[in-house]
């Protein structure tokens, strides 16, 4: 027996398991957020590399101390990433040819839409909130770090030096204080407004408006618009976003719709399948065996038609040669008599 | 084994053999030719090779030959212009082809190539002289090998006078015009234009393409004003398109006036030649032609199709196909066009001393309806119709413009506030002093000294509080504008977007500010911001 992966989707539709695939699961057409969803603008035109985010994350997400303190600004010499104990990194490229002076950006969890972390977890620790973070559950996970590999911008760090609770750990929007109605800390410690924080819809008019009011200043592009399906973090640049090095070649499938056939169903696989094959295979089974009679029938029946009609088709352009000969054979005994007739005539 | 050897051996001595000379600085080089005989043949088995003109220029003087070693003689085409002028009458003009004259056949060009070039650097090696490439692969490099530093090389006004000078004012030296009819060129007097103008880049049936032209007639005429030891141009690819030999080209100072009858004072005209005055329609521009000629270096900045009046080909209401479709309006106001008056307008707002402010006034048209007055003037109250004469309108153009009232700088000092106190951050921070004054001061010094935005400041800068309004935008010009925490009060205000809240407003400001005015200081927050004693 062959599934499709439709067929097998349909499957769990029909064993009503939907809720379980409803906020990471696949869905055919493109989720476009939760309606009122936040979201942060980095204008990376405006950011000054002050590090005053990272401060600002770090002290409302209680995170240890930094090796180096917040003001040494030396750190952005060298390239960084987020760590367990560091949900965002500012970095600076060097200044080329093009650019007379660096340019700084922020990076951290980008909060998808449909987040390929998400849908690689099978105990479901990571939930898309309506609020636009992509929030993690320590306690469900079991540690696989499926999601960092997942991540198509490598954002989900892992505590390795916590010898017995090890935690993802990665940038959770600041839910907390969203929920609260607070900004998130990063925002709130930017002193140039490089982060915007608003509905994802207000963030997008900002960006396509500070495009189109200042075409000079920025590449005619929103990161996060459709990167993956789209993002709750947008940003906006004055050069080639690849020359950030933010991967532009991630195309606006969100993963999940890539992976889900797979993935979202594992839970289930675990739990519930003995029970639930046995009597989908019935089910479907049956609705197979309908359908295929009404499919049958139908395929006979244009067949029938399909070949009627290219007999005709046939027949016409026959008939028509033949018509054509026949004249060509008349017109052209019509005109070699006409040429003896002529020839008598001379002689 | 042994194959490898030789070639190794054949590679050490073509290697030691002969020297490309700068082999490492062809990718600088102005004088690159690209020897590719695809256009005309199609494609060939190796790739083009990438010919350094001006090293075999150098060689051909070394050794006292000329150009005729590898340019043949041709004769001139009687319908060509009148000629050179320090030889008019001659009747044959170099070759701009190698060693032929005509792209006859593959084969044969292949043939000629080979022959010649690799002739002609055996017989340097074999009297032991430094000689160019003989094996296939030193030639004919695969792409990339090569690269040019080629700029493209033009006539610009200065240029031109010396031009005039040196053909004593016969314009029919250079100038020609194609008689359709009689199938010849003849000079139309008082009707010169670009050599762009009919030169396109690429040769157009009979029309031979702009290289082509002034290859032909720019460097045979320095040729021969040098074979008379005359004062002459370059001859080298160099000398024309070399960002630093161009450099070179002495400039006339001051220059005089091209004479082409053109007006010094002219309305703008709003509307399209064969278009009725009955439309709706802005106050016609009075536009002082002669300042703008020494604005640029040639008339095509903005005449960039003929020398004509531009409603000649761009109409208000009708897109036409002479004006490649650009309607008038765009053609004046286009904004990142340099042949509009907006776009060039535009581009003077450029540089450091002017970005400060104008960096963050929003690009495109979508000035004040106030600013169109700027150069749609209102009518004079004696003179509120536009005469029908040339002169009259040109004089009536010039009344215009010469009431103008030019404002150079703002306020009397002692009504500029000497310091402003800023007291956000002072959980962190003591307040700000802002030197207020002194900032004022500095950015009117600069603009009035700002040569590239010239007159432009004392005319569109009409009102003493339009320098205030590079900060205190947004609300109308005045001696004390509001404070700008009135409108910046928060951040991400979800019914105006665009304002950002008191701290991004300063910091976007002051530090947008600086950076485009390349002021160094300050580089640390605790420069302005003094750190709070706790």
């Amino acid at each position: 027996m062959s599934v499709s992966r439709r067929g097998f989707l349909a499957w769990m539709g029909a064993a009503g398991i939907t809720a379980l695939g409803s906020q990471a699961g696949a869905t055919p057409r493109h989720f476009k957020g939760y309606p009122q969803s936040l979201c942060v603008l980095h204008d990376i035109t405006l950011c000054i590399g002050c590090r005053s985010c990272e401060a600002g994350c770090n002290k409302v997400n209680e995170l240890p101390p930094p090796a180096v303190p917040f003001t040494d600004l030396s750190v952005l010499d060298k390239k960084r990433r987020t760590t367990a104990k560091t949900y965002t990194v500012v970095n600076k490229t060097a200044a080329s040819g093009q650019e007379k002076k660096p340019i700084f950006f922020k990076t951290q969890c980008n909060h998808c839409l449909e987040p390929a972390c998400a849908s690689a977890c099978f105990v479901r620790a990571f939930t898309k909130t309506k609020e636009g973070s992509v929030t993690y559950d320590a306690s469900v996970c079991v540690g696989c770090r499926y999601c960092m590999i997942a991540c198509p911008f490598e954002i989900p760090t892992y505590e390795y030096e916590e010898p017995l609770t090890p935690r993802i750990m990665k940038c959770t929007f600041c839910h907390p204080r969203v929920t609260k109605g607070l900004l998130p800390g990063c925002v709130e410690a930017c002193p140039t407004e490089a982060l915007s924080f608003g509905k994802r819809e207000d963030m997008l008019k900002l960006a396509r408006e500070r495009i189109n009011k200042y075409p000079g200043r920025y590449v005619d592009h929103i990161y996060g618009e459709t990167e993956m399906g789209g993002t709750s973090w947008l940003y906006l640049s004055g050069v080639p976003f690849r020359n950030l090095g933010m991967r532009e070649d991630l195309g606006t499938t969100p993963a999940p719709e890539l992976t889900s056939g797979a993935l979202a169903t594992v839970p289930m696989v675990a739990a519930l399948w003995p029970v639930l094959l046995t009597g989908i295979y019935a089910l479907s089974k049956r609705r197979e065996k309908i359908l295929s009679g009404d499919k049958q029938n139908a395929l006979a029946q244009a067949v029938a038609e399909a070949n009627a009609k290219s007999q005709a088709a046939l027949t016409a352009a026959m008939d028509k040669a033949k018509r054509e000969k026949e004249e060509a054979v008349q017109k052209a005994v019509k005109a070699a008599l006409e040429q003896s007739a002529k020839k008598t005539q001379e002689q | 084994m042994l194959c490898i050897a030789v070639g190794l051996v054949i590679f050490a001595l073509s290697a030691e053999g002969y020297k490309t000379p700068e082999q490492k600085a062809d990718k600088d080089r102005a004088d690159i030719i690209l020897i590719d005989t695809s256009p005309v043949f199609g494609r060939g088995d190796k790739p083009p090779v990438a010919f350094p003109h001006d090293r075999h220029t150098e060689i051909m003087a070394e050794q006292k030959k000329d150009c005729f070693l590898c340019h043949l003689k041709e004769s001139k085409p009687q319908a060509a212009s009148a000629g050179p002028a320090p030889q008019p009458q001659s009747t044959e003009r170099m070759s701009l082809k190698f060693k032929r004259l005509k792209d006859t056949n593959l084969k044969e060009v292949r043939r000629i190539y080979h022959d010649n070039c690799i002739g002609c650097h055996m017989s340097m090696a074999e009297k032991g002289q430094e000689f160019g490439p003989i094996i296939c692969g030193e030639c004919h490099k695969e792409s990339g090998a090569y690269g040019s530093a080629r700029k493209p090389s033009g006539m610009d006004n200065s240029l031109h006078f010396r031009h005039t000078k040196a053909a004593q004012n016969k314009c029919e030296t250079c100038h020609h015009a194609y008689d359709d009819k009689a199938k010849k060129l003849f000079y139309a007097k008082g009707q010169e234009g670009t050599c762009r103008y009919c030169h396109k880049m690429e040769t157009e049936e009979n029309r031979i393409s702009m290289p082509l032209a002034s290859h032909m007639s720019c460097i045979e005429c320095h040729r021969l004003g040098k074979e008379k030891k005359l004062e002459a141009g370059p001859v080298t690819c160099a000398g024309c398109h070399d960002s630093k030999e161009r450099m070179k080209i002495r400039k006339v100072e001051p220059l005089p006036r091209m004479e082409r009858q053109q007006p010094d004072t002219v309305f703008v005209k709003t509307l399209g030649k064969d278009e009725k005055a009955d439309i709706p329609r802005m106050n016609p521009v009075p536009f002082d032609h002669k300042s703008h000629e020494g604005y640029n270096d040639t008339c095509r900045v903005c005449h960039h199709a003929s020398l004509t009046a531009c409603n000649e080909c761009h109409a208000l209401e009708k897109p036409l196909k002479e004006g490649n479709y650009v309607q008038l309006e765009r053609a004046m106001h286009q904004w990142d066009s340099q042949k509009s008056c907006s776009g060039c307008h535009r581009r003077k707002q450029q540089p450091k001393e002017c970005a400060g402010c104008h960096l963050f006034i929003p690009q495109g048209r979508n000035e004040l309806s106030e600013s169109c007055l700027k150069c749609h003037m209102k009518p004079l109250p004696d003179s509120a119709s536009v005469p029908l004469t040339a002169e009259a309108q040109a004089g009536l153009a010039k009344r215009l413009l010469q009431s103008r009232v030019p404002v150079n700088g703002t306020y009397a000092t002692e009504e500029i506030p000497e310091k402003v106190v800023i007291k956000y951050l002072a959980d962190k921070y003591e307040p700000v002093t802002l030197p207020h004054r002194k900032i004022v001061l500095s950015i009117v010094e600069k603009m009035n000294e700002s040569k590239q935005a010239g007159k432009l400041v004392s005319y569109f800068h009409d009102d003493k509080a339009t320098v205030c309004q590079g900060c205190h935008h947004n609300s109308p010009a005045s001696v004390k504008p509001p404070s700008c925490v009135s409108c910046h009060s928060r951040p991400f205000d979800e019914g105006n977007l665009m304002k950002p809240g008191i701290l991004g407003a300063y910091h976007q400001q002051c530090m947008g500010c600086h950076e485009a005015m390349e002021i160094e200081k300050p580089k640390e927050c605790v420069e302005c911001h003094k750190e709070r004693k706790k």
